[in-house]
């Protein structure tokens, strides 16, 4: 069924020429099967003797050439011409038509109508406008026959004839146009699938190679890069990532941060560095953490993207850096300073002892020039000694081991004890040290009393390496019930304006390093400024050229409950 | 007689320095340069009026000598001890245990003066 299907099919998209070759085969394979029944009815009816040989020996003998001419219709329409073919076709048609009923019935009779069936094919399977040409033909066929039995063309046949050639003019010529359109339109959409499929293929392509590309850089990175959804879900990370952490990436891919943040190689202050990254919006730019035995250093960044209402978070990207060597070459740097600090104390310690030995006469009775070197030999070794002092300091702070100990002490000592350091040295300069302390600060408070006197002396230091004329007052105050605080205030030559945002910076002075004119390594104010942040206390200093300065410290009041005092010295 | 006073201290200088300062307030003075001396030396012979003890010292440090060795011993038990280090932290931790905490850089003059109010009233 589906092959005589398939047979009978005449696909509209075809081209004209092989639609009307299709269309042939069909028919020139009916007409052959009409006719080899005819034959084998017509052997039929002489075998079983109702009809002779005789009377059908016409028909059987046409009924083969019929057969002959069909198998050669179909071979030519199948591997030479469709056209010629389809007229070879139609003439054999009109012959057959021709002798195929007795001349009377042929031109006016019954058989008539025969000579409307070429037409009609004509312009299905040569052109719309060769139905014209074999209506005339039929009427010169049916002419002709009826001149030879003597009478005179049958004209209503033959305009008959011509409207149907018209009637089948316009169809064919409709469906061919319908059909031509279809084709335009398929071939159309063909284009456009085409295109399309194009497009996308090229835009495919393109997408993979950017994304091969993106890959590519993000497996080339040496540092470590997660990048992390809304909800902290790992959606992306890169191979050195992986091996920087030493686990596989099924670990870190897919999962939530926290999983990776409950790692045991993870050391506890490090979890609370990544719970509060994880938490708080604004995160310091980057931070350091323990994984096992590396240290590594984090930043992390927000990532935004355009939507419909404005700026929306699309998560995080972080990036990890190894951080193992540098934090290892830093704890170094300050065991290595610490251990020189060290080292050089103790010999300085010794030519401090030495010298104080010949200032008190030990060994004997010294003039007052001998005197007079001993107390410059202390002098320059106290110098070095609080260099020394300074370097560790900051090596310590540098290494984050500095801390305060807090403990109750009297702010008056503080004054007593700076009168005790200072005093000699503001006299031989001129100067005038004075100081005052309000009454309304506590007699006893909690502090660090051995890191104020540092932050004290050195400030007072300073401002009396830098006033040449005049007074250094220090004043300790009280403003209210939670703070206190002391000032330092000169009469010296003052800090310009535009080095005041700098004078807290490490290694720093107003002088540059070749114009120099005062030691120290500028260290003092640094130092300072880091022991005061460490005791949650600020300064802040204000200064006039050729005016002065005043540092003021502030810091919070914490009234010890009982006041136990513990012997110490000095 | 005068009393006796104990030096424990690694670097020589200094221990010189310290025994002039504790001889010019009238003290006998013994020195020891290492930990493992000191605690054999406190574990026989004369009881010291007052121990001068570095915290840095070879053998067993300044530490273990003053929390195993002297405030276990009773008869070590009314010993001044005044401990000298060059770290505040280190000075800290002992402020119980020790009767003085001395920072280094130790001052000869500092020295002597501390000890002269220490010493036994004649």
């Amino acid at each position: 069924m589906s092959l005589l299907n398939r047979f009978l099919t005449v696909p509209t998209t075809d081209p004209d020429d092989t639609r009307r070759r299709r269309i042939l085969n069909i028919l020139v394979v009916s007409v052959g099967l009409v006719i080899l029944l005819t034959l084998l009815a017509s052997f039929a009816m002489i075998l079983l003797k109702v009809e002779s040989w005789g009377n059908l020996s016409l028909l059987v003998i046409s009924c083969i050439v019929g057969i002959f001419a069909m198998l050669a219709t179909y071979l030519m329409n199948t591997f030479w011409s469709g056209r010629v073919a389809a007229i070879v076709f139609l003439v054999f048609f009109n012959l057959v038509l021709a002798f195929s009923d007795t001349p009377e019935e042929l031109s006016v009779g019954r058989s008539l109508f025969y000579f409307v069936i070429p037409i009609i094919m004509a312009s299905i399977l040569l052109a719309p406008w060769s139905s014209f040409i074999f209506s005339s033909i039929s009427s010169i066929i049916i002419s002709v026959i009826a001149a030879s039995i003597g009478s005179v063309p049958n004209i209503p046949a033959i305009s008959g004839f011509f409207v149907v050639a018209l009637v089948s003019w316009l169809s064919a010529r409709s469906l061919e146009h319908a059909l031509k359109e279809l084709r335009a339109i398929n071939a159309n959409l063909d284009q456009v699938v085409i295109d399309r499929t194009q497009a996308l293929a090229e835009s495919l392509q393109r997408e993979r190679v950017e994304a091969g590309r993106n890959q590519a850089i993000l497996n080339s990175i040496a540092d470590g890069v997660v990048v992390f959804d809304r909800k902290w879900n790992a959606i992306l990370a890169n191979p050195a990532l992986k091996s920087m952490l030493d686990l596989p990436i099924e670990l870190i891919v897919n999962k939530n941060f926290r999983d990776l943040i409950e790692h045991p190689r993870l050391s506890p202050r490090s979890r609370g560095l990544l719970y509060a990254m994880m938490e708080h919006d604004t995160q310091p730019p980057s931070f350091r953490i323990e994984w096992g035995r590396k240290t590594l250093s984090i930043s992390a960044a927000q990532v935004y993207g355009n939507s419909a209402d404005g700026n929306t978070n699309l998560g995080t990207v972080t990036v990890f850096r190894d951080f193992t060597r540098e934090a290892e070459v830093e704890k170094l740097k300050s065991t290595f300073v610490a251990i020189v600090s060290h080292e050089l104390r103790t010999p300085l310690n010794a030519i401090l002892g030495y010298a104080e030995m010949f200032k008190e006469s030990v060994y004997g009775p010294m003039n007052d020039k001998q005197i007079n070197m001993a107390e410059r030999i202390m002098k320059n070794t106290q110098r070095l000694l609080g260099l020394i002092n300074d370097l560790l300091d900051q090596a310590q702070m540098e290494a984050g081991k500095l801390t305060v100990q807090m403990a109750p002490f009297k702010p008056a000592d503080l004054l007593e004890n700076i009168h005790g350091v200072m005093d000699q040295l503001v006299h031989e300069k001129g100067l005038r040290l004075t100081s005052e302390i309000e009454d309304n600060l506590p007699e006893i408070i909690n502090g660090d009393a051995a890191r104020l006197q540092q932050i004290l002396v050195n400030l007072v230091n300073n401002a009396v390496k830098f006033t040449d004329h005049g007074t250094v007052h220090v004043r300790l105050f009280c403003p209210h019930a939670s703070r206190w605080g002391f000032e330092v205030a000169d009469t010296g030559r003052g800090i310009p304006e535009s080095e005041l945002p700098y004078i807290f910076d490490t290694f720093r002075q107003v002088e540059g390093p070749t114009t120099r004119a005062h030691g120290g390594f500028g260290l003092g104010l640094s130092i300072v400024k880091q022991l005061v942040s460490l005791m949650d206390g600020e300064i802040r200093v204000k200064s006039k050229v050729d005016r002065g300065s005043t540092f003021t410290i502030n810091l919070p009041l914490v009234i010890p409950e009982t006041d136990t005092e513990k012997r110490r010295t000095p | 007689m005068s009393a006796l006073a104990l030096i424990i201290e690694d670097d020589e200088d200094l221990a010189q320095i310290f025994a002039e300062a504790l001889r010019g307030v009238g003290f006998k003075v013994e020195s020891v340069v290492d930990g493992q001396t000191a605690q054999e030396r406190l574990k026989k012979g004369p009881v010291p009026y007052l121990i001068l003890l570095d915290m840095h010292i070879p053998h067993i440090s300044g530490g273990d000598l003053l929390t195993n060795i002297i405030r276990k011993d009773k008869q070590l038990s009314k010993v001044i001890v005044i401990i000298t280090t060059a770290d505040a932290r280190m000075g800290e931790a002992y402020t119980e245990l020790a009767d003085f905490v001395m920072i280094k850089p130790i001052s000869f003059i500092q020295l002597r003066d501390l000890t002269s109010r220490l010493k036994p009233k004649e």
